[in-house]
């Protein structure tokens, strides 16, 4: 178990450091949860021990003035430091938690490009909602309650070895059961279940999280019964586990309390030797009998605390992998001069995990102001050659560079070098306005207004009861496909940036609004340098060249009036387009 | 504290009678181990030989083993009862989520759905497990040892009485307090999950605008204000236990002050006294015990309502009202005037449609962008339900609505934008048809135009595609939608919403040859902005502005002109 912690523990940048950065509070905290026990303790062993002795009858009230002023100050004590000890650990804990989740963020938002292809959003969705969750409890739960209840521990066998050495071994072995031998156990027996049950939520996080988010198909496949049967398997095999672990906490918090029975007697035995050699001494016996009784708390917490460890073991270890080696970006440097020309130099490509070659051997060359269309088969590498051209994938030969500048250097300067509009274009949860501007946060109002307009959304937002405050929903969902790509591309108007990626941007409109906008979006961005891949023909005439890339390679070029001349193959298309 | 929806789930009740008796027992065994320790503990004090002390112990011995023994089987006989409603409470959740569909989904947010089904429903059975037996400890234990304690002074049982109702009215206030905070808590849980899902989903057009680094600001607001939010609430309840500690902690001295004076004035006897001390935590126990979950108990109430609020949430009902659900060269499916509105809209959306189908046609659905194609498509579907019932006609019945079982069943849908699963190319494809065979699916990818990308992939159809995996191109994507459409040939009636948007004309036009066939003896509704398909239509919609502005047959629609040829022109206009 110490090896698998200190493994754990390795290259933890999750837990460990704020361990050390926050010591001070940690000690305090624990301080003030071991006086908050102490005190009740005290509470009892006091008033046993004024009860006794006022029952001696001792003819002045003096005798009992101390005990009597003692009570009133461990009973105000024992409140006073468990609110203080719970106030400054929560505080303390969800910061934290806080900065967890940026750091989640963080972590994910390096990956960003490749993360879709390697975790899923519900797997993101439990880390967040739940080994961050269970990080915080890895402090509340067994963090503070171990250790405090490991200081009771000490102080009571050292308590009592003042008194009587053999009694202290007795109970350090009995109480040790307690603090030690339990947990152990319940590391060993129910760790393993506890372990393989958060195991299971999380998986059914992540599936659950793809059947939710593909709910309309399941819907129309009308397979309730698959759908069903996908949701009771987890369901029952949690509850299956979830059941044995209670069974098993039960039993257990009943063996905490027969061990911590056998202390009691102890005590009680032991005083009853100890105590009984004049009367004076024996009021000390209720004392003794009596204190025990409040500390039984932290140590019924501390086995379950510890059985919950392999699970917080494997949240540190989750959080820590997506964490780890982030994408590094070296040398990066600031465009020297304005953006003058964008070149793909031999470049041939294949993904990683996959041999297919896509591009082969490709170049391309883009001065200042010229827009180029891009045109070709579905999943010949259109859009896989955009991400080329913005340093999202690395060439497996060749170079991307803008003004000679390899485009992987420049990654930091990118967004005040590209406006792009991709296939996945996404819209946020949150109002028209705060999702256009996104596309340039200090527009003011008149400018996204602008730009909607110029997509020609303006008399149907114009016409919705919140008009520009109106929520779009998760993904856009409140608008027809069209209006969602035309909110995209207001935000693309809005951005100041040289070179404008359109990737099929028309994609749902029809041929009016299609043509409508096109023509606004070639002369709103008149002076900028487009990229635009299209699958049809319509409003082809904007651009300057033409490339068709077929099968890695672009097999036709030239401008659209050239290629209508001289290319039958083109013709042919134009007609098809036309629906001839 | 408690919602009262609470009390009507079954076998509730009877749980709690058992839970109660034994209660009562346990209260009974905590008096007398109480007296019996007491009683060794005078006997010692009295020097009396430790022989004397061996028959108390033993019976405080049995008597702190029954309590505990006791505790244990509470649990036992209470949990099933949790197990089995929290266990149905999570399927009838699926199930309404399956019964409702993406409506629900696109109100509440992907995260907070999830984390609903999972966290929630956790959140709810800790809750269930906590509320009754602690409810039920707090109405009865405090009172059988009151009652004891006031057999030996009742003095201390009518401080302890006082006492009491001033602790309870002091946990009433505060708890009012934390409640109205821990609403606003688990509103800024569900923020936070839909907060993360939604910026996760759209981070990728986030890098793209150069935001990306600058959202980790958002994100550490959204959690702190969450953080904010729990800290209130969290703040609140440690009061209202720090209120609740002192109070039973100061009353636990005060008692033993009083006694220490009887004792003095020789008005009780020492073991009443003891024994009244030891019993004076026990007799607060329950209420500390219930104020310390306090805040998992608001947690989990507001779970338990937010998941009470979905399943009570009203379904499309009369799914079964359809009798007639097949579609044949006679079926006959008519609107008669029929409006749509969205929920949060004043105005309809659709405005009195009319138009009739008989037998296998192909109806063509254009119109500009927003003018309400899917949203037709959608009531055709009955994933949507049109403001008055009864305006639609399928096979001589009057409907409230489409959304009849025996009619989904019978329609094969690809909307505007498929969701490709995480699972395998052939699963994703045999998606509506689990059980077809591995041929079936090679010839419906065949023709969809994928076997040569299938091909090209090391897994070939094995291969893993959709989040998390491998990504596919915008055309491929769409194409598998269409292979699903292919591989299910048994349904007679076809929804297209702009199945071939992703295409490229080449691509698009050898498709069509195939897809040409697939719709003939099929009720086909195909929206669509590529206008050659509209010469393969029997049958034409033209929609502007959520209304039915033009439709007849191709030939029809051309000859006069209106918002068909002006759509028609802008195709053939340029060069
Ligand atoms: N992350 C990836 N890993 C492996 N292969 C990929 C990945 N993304 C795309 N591909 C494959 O690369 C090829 C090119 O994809 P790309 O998205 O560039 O096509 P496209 O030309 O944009 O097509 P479309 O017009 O359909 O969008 C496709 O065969 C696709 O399946
Ligand atoms: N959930 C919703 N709530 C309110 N209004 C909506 C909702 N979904 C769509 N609308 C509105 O209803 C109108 C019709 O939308 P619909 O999706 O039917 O258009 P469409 O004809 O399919 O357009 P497109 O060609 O762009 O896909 C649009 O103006 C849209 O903004
Ligand atoms: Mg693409
Ligand atoms: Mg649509």
């Amino acid at each position: 178990m110490i090896r698998q912690m200190r493994e754990t523990f390795a290259h933890d940048t999750w837990v460990m450091p704020y361990l050390r950065k926050y010591k001070w509070l940690l000690t305090l905290v624990l301080f003030l949860g071991s006086m908050t026990f102490l005190s009740a303790g005290a509470l009892m062993f006091n008033s046993g021990y004024l009860i006794s002795e006022a029952a001696r009858r001792p003819g002045n009230i003096i005798y009992i003035y101390v005990p009597v002023v003692l009570a009133r100050a461990f009973g105000i004590a024992r409140p006073a430091f468990r609110y203080a000890e719970r106030l400054t650990s929560h505080n303390w804990v969800l910061r934290i938690v806080s900065d967890f989740r940026k750091k989640l963020y963080q972590a994910v938002e390096n990956k960003a490009m490749a993360i879709k292809q390697t975790h899923q959003t519900g797997d993101i969705l439990s880390i967040l909602a739940e080994d961050i969750d269970h990080i915080e409890n890895l402090y509340l739960r067994t963090v503070f309650p171990m250790v405090i209840g490991w200081v009771l521990y000490l102080f009571i066998v050292i308590g009592v070895g003042v008194f009587n050495w053999a009694v202290a071994l007795l109970l350090l072995i009995l109480l040790g059961v307690i603090v030690m031998i339990m947990p152990m156990i319940s590391v060993a027996v129910n760790g393993a279940r506890e372990f393989k049950e958060k195991q299971i939520q999380h998986d059914f996080y992540t599936n659950l999280t793809d059947e939710v988010l593909g709910l309309s198909d399941w819907v129309i496949s009308g397979r309730y019964d698959d759908f069903m049967d996908l949701q009771t398997k987890p369901i029952k095999q949690i509850a299956k586990l979830r059941r044995e672990d209670h069974f098993f906490q039960w039993w257990r918090g009943f063996g905490v309390q027969v061990f911590f029975l056998l202390a009691v007697l102890t005590l009680l035995i032991w005083s009853g030797f100890q105590f009984t050699g004049s009367k004076a001494q024996a009021n000390w016996i209720a004392a003794f009998a009596l204190a025990l009784f409040p500390i039984i708390e932290p140590f019924l917490e501390i086995s379950q605390g510890a059985s919950e460890w392999p699970i917080y073991q494997q949240s540190i270890r989750r959080v820590n992998d997506l964490s780890a080696d982030p994408e590094v970006l070296t040398n990066q440097s600031d465009l020297k001069s304005d953006f003058a020309q964008l070149d793909v130099d031999h470049v041939t490509f294949h993904y990683e995990d996959d041999d297919r070659v896509i591009l082969h051997d490709l170049s391309l060359h883009i001065n200042t102001g010229e827009k180029l269309a891009l045109l070709g088969p579905s999943g010949t590498g259109k859009s896989t050659l955009l991400k080329l051209l913005l340093g999202d994938e690395r060439a497996t030969s060749g170079q991307v560079t803008v003004n000679g500048q390899d485009i992987a250097t420049l990654q930091n300067a990118r967004a005040s070098l590209f406006g792009v509009l991709d296939q996945q274009s996404y819209l946020f949860d949150t109002t028209v306005m705060n999702n256009v501007r996104l596309g340039n946060l200090n527009a003011t109002d008149e400018q996204v207004k602008a730009a909607i307009k110029a997509v020609e959304l303006e008399p149907l937002i114009q016409s919705l009861p919140n008009g520009y405050d109106t929520q779009v929903q998760e993904s856009g969902a409140r608008f027809s496909g069209g209006e969602r790509q035309r909110l995209s591309l207001a935000r693309i108007l809005l951005q100041d940036a040289p070179i404008i990626i359109l990737d099929e941007p028309t994609v749902s409109l029809d041929p009016i609004t299609e043509k409508d906008l096109l023509d606004t979006v070639f002369s709103v961005l008149k002076d900028k340098t487009i990229i635009w891949v299209t699958h049809h023909l319509a409003g082809v005439d904007h651009v300057d060249q033409v490339r068709f890339l077929e099968n890695g390679v672009f097999d036709m070029q030239g401008t659209p009036d050239a290629l209508y001349q001289n290319e039958a193959r083109f013709r042919r298309l134009y007609d098809l387009d036309r629906g001839k | 504290m408690i919602d009262s929806r609470l009390f009507k789930l079954p076998g509730i009740m009877g749980r709690a009678i058992v839970i109660a008796v034994l209660m009562f027992i346990q209260a009974i065994m905590v008096v007398i181990q109480a007296r019996f320790l007491s009683q060794a503990v005078v006997n010692l004090w009295n020097l009396k030989p430790v022989g004397t002390i061996v028959t108390p112990t033993l019976i405080f011995i049995v008597s702190f083993l029954a309590r505990h023994l006791l505790g244990v089987f509470q649990q036992r006989t209470f949990y099933p009862f949790v197990e089995k409603t929290s266990g149905k409470m999570r399927s009838d959740l699926m199930t309404k989520l399956f019964r409702l569909g993406p409506s629900v989904v696109e109100k509440a947010g992907t995260g907070s759905v999830v984390t609903m089904a999972l966290e929630g429903i956790d959140k709810v059975q800790t809750y269930l497990m906590l509320i009754i037996i602690k409810m039920m400890d707090m109405s009865i234990t405090p009172w059988i040892i009151l009652i004891y304690i006031a057999f030996l002074q009742w003095k201390s049982a009518l401080f302890l009485l006082v006492i009491y109702p001033v602790i309870i009215l002091f946990m009433v206030i505060l708890g009012l307090a934390a409640q109205s905070k821990a609403d606003q808590q688990y509103a800024g849980y569900q923020h936070l999950s839909n907060n993360f899902v939604d910026t996760l989903r759209g981070l990728p057009t986030l890098k793209q605008l150069g935001l990306s680094k600058r959202y980790a600001d958002n994100v550490y607001h959204v959690s702190e204000d969450y953080r904010k939010e729990t800290m209130a609430t969290l703040r609140v309840a440690m009061t209202s236990t720090f209120a609740l500690d002192f109070f039973t902690t100061l009353s636990i001295a005060v008692v033993a002050v009083f006694l220490g004076f009887d004792l003095l004035d020789g008005n009780i006897a020492l073991l009443p006294a003891l024994t009244i001390l030891t019993l004076a935590p026990d007799y607060f126990l329950p209420i500390r015990n219930f104020a310390n979950d306090y805040h998992a108990t608001l947690n989990g109430k507001n779970a338990l309502q937010s998941v009470l609020d979905v399943l009570e949430m009203s379904e499309i009902d009369d799914r079964k009202a359809l009798t007639d659900g097949q579609w044949r060269a006679d079926s006959h499916l008519k609107f008669d005037d029929v409006s749509f509105t969205y929920d949060n809209m004043k105005t309809p959306t659709l405005k009195h449609l009319n138009f009739e189908v008989t037998g296998n046609t192909k109806v063509g659905i254009i119109g500009t962008s927003g003018s309400g194609k899917s949203t037709l498509i959608n009531l055709i579907g009955g994933f949507l339900a049109p403001d008055e019932a009864g305006d639609m006609t399928l096979n001589g019945q009057s409907l409230p609505h489409l959304g009849q079982d025996a009619w989904q069943a019978n329609q094969f849908y690809i909307p505007q934008n498929p969701y490709l699963f995480h699972d395998t190319l052939a699963k994703n494809v045999a998606f509506y048809v689990p059980s077809a065979t591995r041929d079936a699916i090679e010839q419906a990818c065949a023709k969809a135009g994928l076997t040569e990308w299938i091909t090209s992939l090391p897994d070939g159809l094995d291969t893993m595609i959709g989040e998390g995996s491998r990504g596919v191109s915008g055309g491929q994507a769409q194409r598998i939608a269409l292979a699903r459409a292919f591989l299910d040939s048994s349904r007679r009636v076809l929804l297209f919403d702009e199945p071939t948007a992703h295409l490229d004309i080449e691509t698009e036009a050898a498709l069509k040859q195939d897809m040409l066939p697939l719709m003939d003896d099929h009720l086909v509704f195909f929206a669509t902005h590529r206008l050659h398909w509209i010469n393969q239509m029997d049958y034409v919609l033209v929609m502007e502005h959520g209304e039915l502005v033009e439709q007849g047959t191709p030939s029809e629609l051309s000859q006069h002109d209106g918002a068909y040829t002006r759509l028609r022109a802008e195709m053939g206009g340029a060069k």
